[in-house]
């Protein structure tokens, strides 16, 4: 008699998995046009996209996370009326470089722990120094100044913003262990 | 071919970056936001639906923020009003200046008060014109109200005033009404006294008084004051006429100082028979 094997939703239909994760991208873009300003401080917010962008990075792999950081940019352009392309740049080169922190069998503890704050951090490094320089560049501002002010403070809230799906990863694999 | 195919597999993610970075830049560069069109004004007009639907959300950062701002706003605001009135205020005292000393007959130097000193209740003023604007001793200074002082002191650019509401003060006044002269001196506080006035003469609250023809030091039919009590002396037979000087001293800004010095000649002679009658007085005790 065959033994029948329960299969998982994500099993039966693997690309459920992407629009999952394009329902979670226009949810975060949602929320952040509307509702981040209510915690801006010195209108500084997370940048949640990103923080989506480098989870998928070392879910799936850098490939994958690319197309996933350039849909993600250009749905919040789209969203914000920002300047089509910046964000969708920005978040391409993001989620490229979250993709060498990508690591086959190991993503969970990757994420649930403080690697992926690191990545995070350095991913939004990446991504507010490649916005800022086209932010910046029609105008008289200067780029370094700008970056210092801005770019740091950005990447330091997303950062701390990264470390709830890190606790909440983190708390799945102590459960499950 | 295969070649090519096997190279693009291999190095799929660096291919596929440069791609998208391709379509980023090319975006960039000819994204014109007009030919997304109705979508755009969809996506605009949801967010801000949404927006405005949870508008109601207090923003605590945001209220810090405006309450520190328009309590900035509200202090810029009170200061300013502060400095409209006051300008106010001095536009009037200087408008009220102006006309007088458009109607006075005599020479005057208009001076601002830049000091006064209280001291032992000898009331001075230190106005900011000297001797090279012409000021002298023994200058009469007043306002548009009245009668202020006299010039006791004067350097380069500097004059020291000795108030009406001095104890050294004394002023030959008249009643303008029933033309009755006597000596005005200061009382105390701001108030003045006609001393030595028979009962019998015709002297009612509410008279103005003003400088009498004998003065030798301030010129006549300026205005002192006027007459706010008549205090009867039971046990003689005159009586006390409180004056309040016409000058509100506490408020003294501007003032006019005459260029005017009392006749040297009379002076001279009024002194001398003053001493006469002193060395006349001394030798009879």
């Amino acid at each position: 008699m065959p033994q029948f094997q329960e299969k998982s939703l994500f099993e039966t239909w693997p690309a459920l998995r992407y629009v999952i994760y394009a329902i979670i991208a226009l949810i975060l873009s949602v929320l952040h046009v509307v509702f981040l300003n209510l915690i801006s401080v010195s209108s500084i917010t997370p940048d949640l996209l990103l923080v989506l962008c480098v989870w998928i990075s070392i879910t799936e792999g850098q490939f994958i996370g690319i197309f996933a950081g350039f849909g993600c940019g250009l749905l919040f352009d789209v969203l914000s009326a920002d300047v089509l392309g910046t964000n969708a740049l920005a978040k391409t080169l993001a989620a490229f470089v979250a993709g060498y922190f990508f690591k086959a069998k190991f993503t969970d503890q990757t994420i649930g722990s403080y690697k992926f704050i690191v990545a995070v951090f350095v991913c939004s490094m990446v991504h507010n120094l490649t916005y800022f320089f086209f932010y910046v560049r029609p105008t008289e501002i200067s780029f370094s100044g700008f970056f210092l002010k801005y770019g740091i403070a950005s990447t330091l809230y997303t950062s701390v913003s990264a470390v709830f799906p890190m606790l909440i990863k983190a708390q799945k694999l102590t459960v499950r262990h | 071919m295969y070649r090519i195919i096997e190279f693009i597999v291999r190095f799929k993610e660096y291919v596929s970056l440069s791609a998208v970075v391709v379509i980023c830049f090319s975006l960039m560069t000819f994204g014109n936001v007009a030919q997304l069109g109705g979508f755009r004004s969809v996506v605009v007009g949801g967010i801000g639906w949404l927006q405005n639907a949870f508008s109601w959300i207090p923003n605590p950062v945001a209220l810090k923020s405006e309450n520190a701002a328009l309590r900035e706003l509200n202090y810029q605001l009170s200061d300013e009003r502060a400095k409209i009135r006051q300008s106010l205020i001095e536009n009037e005292k200087l408008r009220k200046l102006l006309e007088f000393k458009k109607q006075t007959t005599f020479p005057v130097v208009s001076a601002d008060v830049v000091g006064k000193t209280t001291t032992e209740v000898r009331n001075y003023a230190t106005l900011n014109k000297g001797a090279e604007d012409g000021i002298e001793e023994g200058m009469t200074v007043m306002t548009d109200a009245g009668i202020a002082g006299l010039i006791i002191a004067a350097s380069k650019n500097y004059s020291l005033v000795r108030l009406l509401i001095n104890r050294d003060s004394r002023v030959a006044a008249k009643i303008q009404r029933s033309r009755i002269d006597g000596i005005l001196v200061w009382e105390d506080d701001q108030t003045m006294i006609m001393k030595n006035i028979p009962k019998s003469y015709d002297v009612k609250i509410g008279d103005d008084v003003i400088t009498s023809a004998y003065s030798n030091r301030f010129p006549q039919n300026i205005m002192i004051g006027r007459v706010t009590d008549v205090r009867a002396d039971s046990s003689s037979l005159f009586r006390k006429i409180i004056v309040t000087p016409a000058v509100n001293f506490s408020s003294l800004e501007q003032v006019f100082v005459v260029k005017m010095l009392p006749d040297k000649e009379r002076v001279a002679l009024e002194k001398e028979i003053e001493e006469r009658w002193k060395s006349r007085n001394s030798q009879q005790r």
